[in-house]
């Protein structure tokens, strides 16, 4: 039975799938803007900033925002470091990228599964309860999401626009060797930037983790659905990610409440495909000069 | 007869002994789930030859390639599920009566055919959607991502026609007058095919189609300067590997006598790239020699570290990144290559040497007529 607040109903969940889909492809755009790299690893990222979401709040019994925090620094430490050691030795060589962050993802996956062993782990809900607004029910913890995502986003695009570094990571965006010839080091820009990307997996994995069980084949499913987000809004523009997400967010579960999850998945890929035929730039990309 | 064979590549020696050593291996005494093992390989190879084609040759790098040759193993076990009526998994789904889609491929011939077909109007279906549009190569592949996501969340949500996870199992090595083939019988079919498609690959990759999907890899934009229409050629080439791959599922299903979601899932995918990368990309020895390294690899490895192997599999992956980016044949190539190079130097600077010393006899010569010369 399809009434009218049901769909309501779906357009309120949407948003949850939206906002935490925003934060995983913010980090992957950012990454894949500035240097042109497709970050396969983006995924176990996520699983990991999940595990430790689950390591502090339920074995070591500190509240989840601190969580959410520990989650961004551990992931964009890995991040760092995955850069430093391996992306940077293969700058400008795409296929070796993208297989690189694949092997890196092989092996995050497996030294996770190793610590924490194959059983899967639940997070507890850190804001129980709903609220119900003319009919329509809402988890508080779905709120919290989603005004987090929010304000990820704002601080993201005020990091982007207002601050040194983010002045130079624009910079070295539209320019790099002329960046660089104004004396801004890149490469360290590159390190922070993966972090930051990395950073952001991280707090998605968190935000996610106490809606699922948190496995170690929890990633690639987000992976997927972050590169579709970003085909969908385009690479260009982080505004453009935030309206992608809440396309594919939306239209997954609004589909997904009329008909079944799988259904709705094929008919976004579809209009994905179609999309790229018509948009290939993406629905939210600048005019090109 | 000794210059033409010296101008053979070394990697088509190393693809002979290959094949060689996939010939004589159920005759070298191994047991028996050994030698089904090599023939679930070989028809692996025919999977890792068609990516080739599109990665290696074509520069497309693929991540749901397994979903192509998933078309070919499902639709062969399908066949084999329904021969009396309606299966155990439909019949528990409240489906009593083969549903009448599936009735054609109730012939072992209609649907080997189909294995075969589907999987290249597929690829031609989304190759005209991909490639027509001005997209990056990177698209290509997020693309294909996402459809090897999406078909194993398919194939698990149609319990009723897949049977899920459980995948299908008695599949019967295509019987011949009844008997399906004996076990070695079967595994010459499959490696006298994976040596037809390698020959089939070479004359294609030689042919003037195969050196413009190759100066697509190197210069899309040039290409198309020259005239070219690069999207034509790609959907051509995507949906030859479609076919081969749908090919390579019709071997592997009746080799292993099921076929599974695992093997089209994501994980399979990356599985087969990982093999080409290590072998070596663009010139079919790597995809034939990597198949078999990293194939036998897994299965003696699983078989001692079951829990390290994927880490393992990752780290050998950075290390191939890392210090042989060619891949291990792209690397002996490289290697012959500059020895050859160096020969010829070695033979260019020794004429020269001679050039010198007749010129220098040519200056005695000079001067003594300048001597000459002056001298009268």
């Amino acid at each position: 039975m399809v009434s009218v607040t049901s769909i309501f109903q779906n357009i309120v969940s949407g948003l949850n799938t939206s906002a935490l889909l925003m934060v995983a492809a913010l980090g992957l755009v950012i990454i894949f803007g500035l240097m042109g790299v497709i970050n396969m690893a983006h995924g176990e990222l996520m699983m990991v900033g999940a595990y430790v979401t689950y390591y502090t709040t339920y074995v070591l019994h500190i509240p989840f925002l601190f969580a959410l925090i520990f989650a961004f620094l551990v992931t964009g430490l890995i991040g760092s470091l995955i850069e430093m050691l391996i992306i940077k030795s293969l700058y400008s060589k795409p296929t070796e990228t993208l297989l690189a962050t694949f092997a890196v993802s092989l092996v995050l996956e497996r030294v996770v599964y190793l610590i924490f062993g194959a059983d899967t782990k639940n997070v507890p809900m850190p804001i129980p309860g709903n609220i119900t607004i003319a009919g329509i029910t809402i988890p508080n913890y779905n709120v919290f999401a989603i005004a987090f995502g929010i304000l990820i986003l704002l601080l993201t695009v005020f990091i982007f626009q207002k601050t040194s570094f983010g002045k130079k990571m624009r910079a070295t965006t539209q320019n790099r060797s002329m960046a660089e010839c104004l004396g801004i080091k890149t490469s360290r820009v590159d390190t922070w930037t993966f972090a930051y990307g990395s950073g952001l997996a991280g707090i998605a994995g968190a935000l996610i983790a106490p809606t699922i069980s948190v496995s170690t084949g929890m990633g690639s499913p987000y992976l997927t659905e972050s590169f579709m987000t970003v085909v969908v809004g385009g690479v260009q523009s982080v505004i453009g990610t935030a309206f992608g997400a809440g396309i594919v967010g939306e239209a997954r579960t609004i589909i997904g409440g009329l008909s079944s999850a799988v259904t709705a998945k094929i008919l976004v890929f579809l209009i994905i495909i179609v999309l790229i035929r018509i948009k290939p730039q993406g629905l939210f990309a600048k005019e090109r000069r | 007869m000794e210059k033409t064979l010296k101008k053979i590549p070394i990697n088509r020696w190393i693809d002979m002994l290959a094949f060689v050593f996939i010939l004589i291996f159920p005759l070298l005494g191994f047991k028996q789930f050994r030698v089904d093992f090599m023939c679930q390989v070989v028809a692996y190879i025919i999977f890792a030859i068609s990516l080739d084609l599109l990665w290696g040759y074509t520069g497309l790098m693929s991540l749901g390639h397994a979903v192509l040759f998933g078309m070919g193993g499902y639709m062969i076990g399908i066949c084999f599920q329904i021969q009396d009526g309606a299966p155990a998994f439909m019949t528990r789904e409240g489906i009593n009566e083969v549903p009448s889609f599936f009735l054609p491929l109730k012939n072992e011939t209609v649907a080997f055919i189909v294995g075969l077909l589907l999987p290249t109007a597929f690829a031609v279906f989304l190759g005209f959607f991909i490639f027509k549009s001005k997209v990056s190569g990177v698209f290509f592949t997020i693309i294909t991502l996402a459809l090897a996501q999406i078909a194993k969340d398919f194939v698990a949500n149609q319990q009723a026609y897949t049977n899920g996870f459980n995948g299908l199992q008695g599949i019967l090595r295509y019987p011949v007058s009844g008997e399906p083939l004996s076990k070695i019988a079967y595994y010459y079919v499959v490696a006298a095919v994976a040596i037809l498609v390698y020959v089939f690959c070479i004359f294609l990759t030689r042919s003037r189609f195969g050196k413009v999907a190759v100066s697509i890899r190197e210069n899309e934009s040039r290409v198309k300067f020259l005239g070219y229409n690069p999207a034509k050629f790609k959907i051509v080439i995507f949906a030859i590997s479609g076919f081969l791959a749908g090919l390579s599922g019709l071997m592997y299903a009746p080799a292993m006598s099921s076929i599974t979601i695992e093997e089209i899932s994501v994980t399979a995918s990356t599985f087969v790239l990982i093999c080409i990368a290590v072998g070596g990309r663009g010139n079919l020895t790597g995809a034939i020699v990597g198949t078999l390294l990293i194939q036998w690899a897994k299965v003696l490895l699983s078989e001692q570290c079951a829990n390290y192997w994927q880490l393992i599999l990752g780290v050998i992956l950075l290390l191939i990144i890392f210090f042989m980016p060619q891949g291990i044949i792209g690397k002996i190539i490289n290697v012959q290559y500059s020895i050859k190079t160096r020969k010829s130097k070695e033979k260019i600077l020794e004429s020269e040497e001679n050039i010198s010393s007749v010129s220098l006899n040519n200056k005695q010569g000079d001067e003594e007529y300048g001597n000459s010369f002056t001298g009268g």
